[in-house]
């Protein structure tokens, strides 16, 4: 008697379990942080093709992108559908290069100095705003708000199935959209073998202007910070989380660059000391929501163009610019 | 760089985004006034400014003094200030001011972009805002309510009662002659474009949005193709892009 009783209690209580837990083992429940590091994997390993629209203050531009995974490699092409031809390709980036935003997406923590990392969460806060439909796919839509004023905002659209990215909303300190990159069709996955769009991919047809450098100096190993030993130069100030992402010696035409991230921001810092740069006037620009800031300063006699570049707001661009000095502490041999 | 001109300097960037508080617009209005064309001042630093964002948005380039329109608009708003409704009005009249010179702004910049003939997408879209912003040539707050003007600017504050600046304010816009230069447009626009081309390389690597990036690129170069200087700009552009990325392959 006692062990029928125990039986059906048990049962019962099995029951039971599989109604309360069944639908939210069916459909989990992702977490914002989760959803933005299984895009930063998505974004990598996946192949898609499709047609995406660029657009900042009214003006609309549309482009056809595919993106390739083969033997661990990467190959990318995009053709501008408006305006004058032009296309733009790239290949042979390893799937596994690990670049410090792809750390930084996924949640790791980047040392940028002896006291001081970089941890996405620490200066953006994530809050999924619900569901949407893109380009013909379900999206899960996330709420990207900075928790300081030297970095933008973001909206993201991200695709529920895969992960992929399929909308992309720069937001200002107002709240106001400065740029949105949009895909209006998209197909993911198995069905990419366009051989027509795709064979170009694999040809040596392409013209060299075409083909942009990848370049994997700056993968990360074992959590090593990028080599910067050559430089001359040094921030003085940086705002708050942008670890250095990439550094390019003085090349032939004496430009030299330094490249930061956020994990989402992304700007770039160009020390030219070439003659036609060295005429250039201090300017502030902005294109959509780029803006470059150009100053001047001169070492030992020599005059040198100091030029931030990136998607961030123009006072923080300003104070970076500002505060790039050269090296004295440490003189070369 | 003292206290006093990076908050102006922020101020004049606010200003140009058209972001900028009344607050701030006099600011740099009271600045303007009072230097003497002193190398890095304010005036030349504005003037500046509208050059790179037209380099960078492929407008035609020259150089606009728009303090003295601007001046000439507060002018006309002085002798309405004497006005006794104006003084029991208050504060609600200095917003009006406020709210007139940025129409003043917004205006010159519309004639700026039609002086020069050019059939640029840029333009065309600036001609369809200057038609809609020349039906209303007074300030904003002159409409009766449920009617809005179609003007961009926000600094425009609505309240008060303001009907001194009826005229309207476009022939005080004077051009004076560029300043000298030792650089040309041409170098600007191709270090611009070159500098801008490296950070999407960098940024399509380094963020997740893949070749997104690109995209940027490519609408400056559009913008860029206004006739009168297509020839030498494309030529310019296109040596520095394949000069820089043979120079890095070599490496």
């Amino acid at each position: 008697m006692l062990v029928k009783v125990l039986k059906n209690i048990k049962l019962a209580a099995l029951i039971a379990a599989v109604f309360v837990h069944g639908p939210l083992f069916a459909e989990p429940m992702d977490s914002a942080h989760d959803l933005m590091a299984r895009m930063a994997k998505a974004s990598k390993e996946l192949s898609y093709k499709g047609l995406f629209t660029y657009e900042f203050r009214g003006n609309l531009t549309s482009v056809k992108v595919v993106h390739l995974v083969r033997d661990g490699q990467t190959y990318e092409r995009i053709v501008h559908m408006d305006g004058p031809e032009r296309e733009l390709v790239r290949r042979g980036d390893d799937m596994d290069c690990m670049r410090a935003s792809d750390m930084l997406l996924r949640g790791n923590v980047l040392k940028i100095n002896d006291d001081s990392y970089s941890h996405l969460q620490d200066f953006y806060s994530f809050y999924i705003r619900g569901d949407a439909r893109i380009a013909g796919r379900a999206v899960s839509v996330v709420n990207v708000i900075p928790k300081d004023k030297f970095r933008y905002g973001y909206i993201v659209a991200i695709d529920k199935e895969t992960g992929l990215m399929l909308q992309s909303i720069l937001i200002n300190s107002q709240g106001k959209p400065m740029e949105r990159f949009q895909f209006v069709d998209v197909s993911i996955g198995a069905d990419v073998d366009d051989v027509e769009f795709t064979s170009a991919l694999f040809s040596s047809e392409i013209s060299a202007s075409d083909d942009i450098d990848v370049d994997q100096s700056d993968c990360l190993k074992a959590n090593q910070p990028v080599n910067v030993s050559s430089s001359q130069w040094v921030p003085k100030w940086l705002p708050p989380g942008f670890v250095l992402s990439s550094y390019q010696p003085v090349d032939a035409e004496g430009q030299e660059s330094l490249m930061y991230t956020d994990g989402l921001a992304v700007f770039s810092v160009f020390i030219d000391y070439a003659e036609k740069s060295r005429l250039l006037p201090p300017v502030d620009a902005n294109l959509g929501a780029t803006v470059a800031v150009l100053t001047k300063t001169s070492l030992n006699n020599q005059q040198y163009a100091i030029c931030v570049v990136g998607e961030i707001p123009r006072s923080t661009a300003s104070q970076i610019a500002n505060a790039i000095s050269p090296l004295l502490a440490s003189p070369s041999p | 760089m003292s206290d006093h001109e990076e908050r102006l300097a922020e101020s004049l960037s606010a200003l140009m985004d058209g972001e900028s508080t009344e607050l701030e617009t006099h600011r740099i209005l009271k600045e303007v006034g009072t230097e003497s064309g002193a190398k890095d001042s304010v005036l030349s630093k504005w003037q500046r400014y509208h050059m790179a964002s037209s380099v960078m948005s492929g407008d035609p380039v020259a150089n606009i003094d728009f303090s003295a329109a601007i001046s000439a608009a507060i002018d006309e708003e002085e002798t309405h200030r004497i006005n006794p409704i104006q003084r029991f009005a208050g504060s609600a009249g200095r917003f009006g001011i406020a709210a007139s010179v940025a129409m003043v702004a917004v205006l010159g910049m519309q004639q700026f972009n039609t002086v020069a003939p050019s059939s640029s997408d840029a333009v065309q879209f600036a001609e369809v805002a200057v038609d809609a912003a020349q039906q209303n040539t007074g300030p904003a707050i002159q409409f009766p309510s449920g009617f809005q003007p179609n003007i961009q600017a926000r600094t425009v504050s609505v309240g008060g009662n303001n009907r001194a600046s009826q005229q309207p304010v476009m022939p005080a816009i004077q051009v004076r002659p560029a300043l000298n230069q030792q650089y040309s447009e041409q170098e600007l626009r191709a270090y611009l474009n070159d500098i801008m081309l490296k950070h999407s390389s960098h940024a399509a690597l380094n963020s997740n949005q893949g070749m997104l990036p690109f995209a940027r690129v490519t609408k400056s170069q559009e913008g860029s193709s206004i006739q009168d200087a297509e020839g030498s700009y494309t030529k310019g552009a296109e040596g520095s892009y394949s000069n820089g990325a043979e120079g890095s392959r070599d490496d």
